[in-house]
């Protein structure tokens, strides 16, 4: 009986420092879990700056500008352009012909 | 004593101290009364008894107050907040998005750092020295240094380390278009609240809804566990635009140009989707940043397409003669008489700017002839051409969801005088907006259809249904007046400079003295022009307005139509629509060998 007991008796204790481990643990990942799921949101707002960053680099006005500017272009043309005809086109956006 | 009884007594002591035993020692017996003890006793119960109370109290009685402090040590309420939705266009590109700008701000009582750190930290925020010593002596407790600062100037000043110095993370707006789209997409103020455009339209769906978590939070500061129930944020929606941010771009550029050659007050371009209803650009100038909104001024902020009303003027000749058509009043080539240029009613006298002798109806139009409109107009009853007007959209408030839409003018018929029924003929008497006259002129564009318009489009959704809407004509009246208004930008026309490089195009100039007051001022114009292409199929309806042009040209047809022209030509090419007028070709393809490879 009493050799019952004591024995009993270690269990439980290793149970309770089991149980403190446990606890202990699972803070310190909720903890870790925590950080990454904040480090998440950061990268997302930096994702989501660096993209309208991207945004305002690349806006109509800049492109135009550059495209006129530097590398001397200018916009096309119907005279200058050559409309092609898929052989399964849906249906022609215009009417009559008009290709040039 | 003899020796036995020295014996005796011996025994006998030692007899009587093993006799005894602690309790009953008659030495230790306690003088005390036996009631000491017992009131000894009582007191450790009453003891007892409290502790046993003061615990029932605790964890029964009084338990959820205690709970609840208990958890105010421990526990940390987060606010969880809601990122503002962005603003998209029709291929997702970025009108209008948050971005962190966290908020610099110092305790001065506790703030260190050598002088050089100072200097450091005043270029960093982009003021002197002696301005920062200056904010830093406001409040020793708490100064602003700057609201809103760039992600990287925070960084810098973050790594600068100087004590004292904290920030709040803050967001701020975007708008990467800038004020080519800022009366479409408006602006949010310093509390991300929306004030303009579809920034107020969409408030509540772009804002979201914050949300908080309670959490348990350690020695260190970090988070380790959730208590009770968090509500999670709901996200700012992100709203889709119909918007073409290309061709919103070039229809701003446009009008910019051609108010500054015109040395003019103001001008609007609206570009509609003739097929879908959608709205592609609706541009107005003088634009402002949104981003910086310092010295804004109320012209600046009007976005004149849809809250400046005028009289439409001859833009609405089309749907008279439209509207005497479908009834078999007259066909496109019944004469009208219409010299010589001015006709009397009622005492008043209406007069052609250029008198012409007989014209047909397709004449009329083409011409622009004021008799002509009314000789037809005063065929209809007063209530018929109500009726058609309004169900063009006249007097009627456009369904857009847009801040400040305005309806315009359109009397109660009962109410007209014939010379009213008469001017309103040519458009004089009734008042719209820019955007009321583009959409009118779906009626045209759609075969006889008013689609309903829209600013909005759900992301990711594929091309856009056609629209369908509210029969007004018949698919050949609304052919017949597209044939017309192709005439009017031909030779012989009222604006040939309306003509676009491979693409046929139709449309109505309008030219009006300004109304100033009751009367008419005399100097000030508005000229505009309302025109679609490809005129047989049309895929687009463009609005054009220029506001007090005075570099000397005022007539809608120089004016307007060169705007007009060229918002078409980029706008028809970025849709890839091919041109349905022959053009010659500048490139030439020659069947020419290859060279043959080598191997």
């Amino acid at each position: 009986m009493t050799r019952l007991n004591v024995l009993l008796l270690l269990a439980l204790l290793a149970s309770s420092l089991y149980l403190v481990r446990v606890s202990y643990e699972s803070r310190r990942l909720f903890a870790e879990l925590d950080k990454a799921q904040n480090e998440e949101r950061a990268l997302d707002t930096d994702s989501e700056r660096l993209k309208t960053e991207l945004r305002s680099q690349a806006t109509p006005l800049r492109v135009e500008r550059t495209a006129r500017e530097r590398l001397a272009m200018r916009a096309a043309t119907p005279a200058v352009t050559q409309y092609v005809e898929l052989p399964a086109a849906a249906v022609p956006a215009s009417g009559s012909g008009g290709r040039p | 004593m003899s020796a036995n009884a020295k014996k005796a007594a011996k025994a006998r002591a030692a007899a009587s101290v093993k006799s005894f035993n602690y309790s009953t020692s008659p030495l230790l017996a306690a003088p005390t009364p036996p009631w000491r003890s017992k009131l000894l006793v009582a007191l450790v119960g009453l003891g007892f008894l409290l502790l046993l109370g003061r615990a029932v109290y605790v964890q029964i009685i009084d338990a959820p107050f205690f709970l609840k402090q208990g958890e105010i040590r421990y526990g940390h309420t987060i606010e969880l907040p809601a990122s503002r939705g962005r603003i998209v266009d029709r291929n997702g590109l970025i009108l209008a998005a948050s971005v962190p700008a966290p908020s610099i701000w110092a305790i001065p009582k506790d703030l260190d750092g050598d002088a050089r750190s100072r200097a450091r930290l005043a270029t960093l925020l982009d003021m002197t020295s002696a301005a920062l010593e200056t904010r830093l002596a406001d409040n020793p407790n708490f100064v602003w240094l700057r609201r809103q600062v760039d992600e990287g100037v925070a960084k810098a000043v973050r790594d600068l380390g100087v004590k004292g110095i904290h920030e709040v993370r803050e967001y701020k707006r975007k708008y990467p278009e800038g004020e080519a789209a800022a009366h479409v997409v408006g602006f949010t103020n310093v509390e991300d609240r929306g004030q303009e455009g579809i920034e107020l339209a969409f408030q509540k769906e772009l804002a979201g809804q914050g949300g908080t978590r309670r959490v348990i939070k350690d020695r260190l500061g970090r988070v380790i566990e959730d208590v009770g129930d968090s509500v999670a944020p709901v996200e700012g929606q992100d709203i889709g635009l119909a918007v073409d941010s290309k061709v919103q771009f070039f229809a701003y550029q446009r009008i910019r140009d051609a108010v500054a050659a015109n040395k003019a007050k103001a001008g609007s371009v609206v570009v509609l989707d003739a097929q879908t209803g959608e709205v592609l650009a609706l541009a107005n100038f003088p634009s402002y940043s949104p981003s910086d909104r310092k010295n804004l001024t109320g012209a600046q902020l009007r976005n004149r397409a849809l809250t400046d009303t005028f009289e439409p003027g001859s833009t609405m000749k089309p749907f008279v003669a439209a509207w005497a058509l479908e009834t078999g009043r007259v066909t496109p080539t019944t004469v009208i008489q219409t010299a010589p240029g001015k006709m009397t009613l009622t005492g008043s006298t209406i007069t052609d700017s250029h008198p012409h002798g007989n014209l047909t109806v397709t004449e009329v139009i083409q011409k622009s002839s004021n008799v002509g409109a009314v000789r037809m107009a005063m065929t209809f009853t007063p209530r018929e051409m109500w009726e058609l007007y309004s169900s063009v959209g006249f007097g009627q408030k456009p369904q857009l969801g847009f801040p400040g839409v305005v309806t315009g003018r359109l009397r109660p018929y009962k109410t007209w005088r014939p010379i009213e029924q008469a001017t309103m003929s040519y458009g004089y008497g009734l008042s719209a907006s820019l955007f009321q006259i583009a959409h009118a002129y779906t009626v045209f564009a759609h075969d006889g259809e008013l689609i309903p318009v829209t600013l909005t489009r759900p992301i990711g959704g594929g091309a856009a249904p056609l629209a369908s809407g509210i029969r007004v004509l018949s698919p050949k009246t609304a052919a017949t007046v597209r044939g017309m208004l192709h005439l009017v930008t031909l030779p012989g026309g009222t604006a040939p400079k309306a003509q676009v490089l491979g693409y046929s195009v139709g449309g109505k100039s309008g030219t009006a003295y300004k109304q100033e007051g009751a009367s008419y001022a005399t100097k000030k114009y508005r000229a505009w022009f309302v025109g679609m292409a490809p005129i047989q199929h049309p895929r687009i309806i463009v609005a054009v307005m220029v506001d007090e042009p005075s570099a000397g040209k005022y007539f809608g047809g120089d004016v307007a139509a060169p705007v007009f022209s060229e918002v078409v030509q980029q706008t028809l090419r970025m849709m890839g629509v091919q041109p349905d007028l022959d053009v010659k070709p500048q490139i030439v393809s020659r069947e020419m060998p290859a060279e043959e490879e080598s191997f």
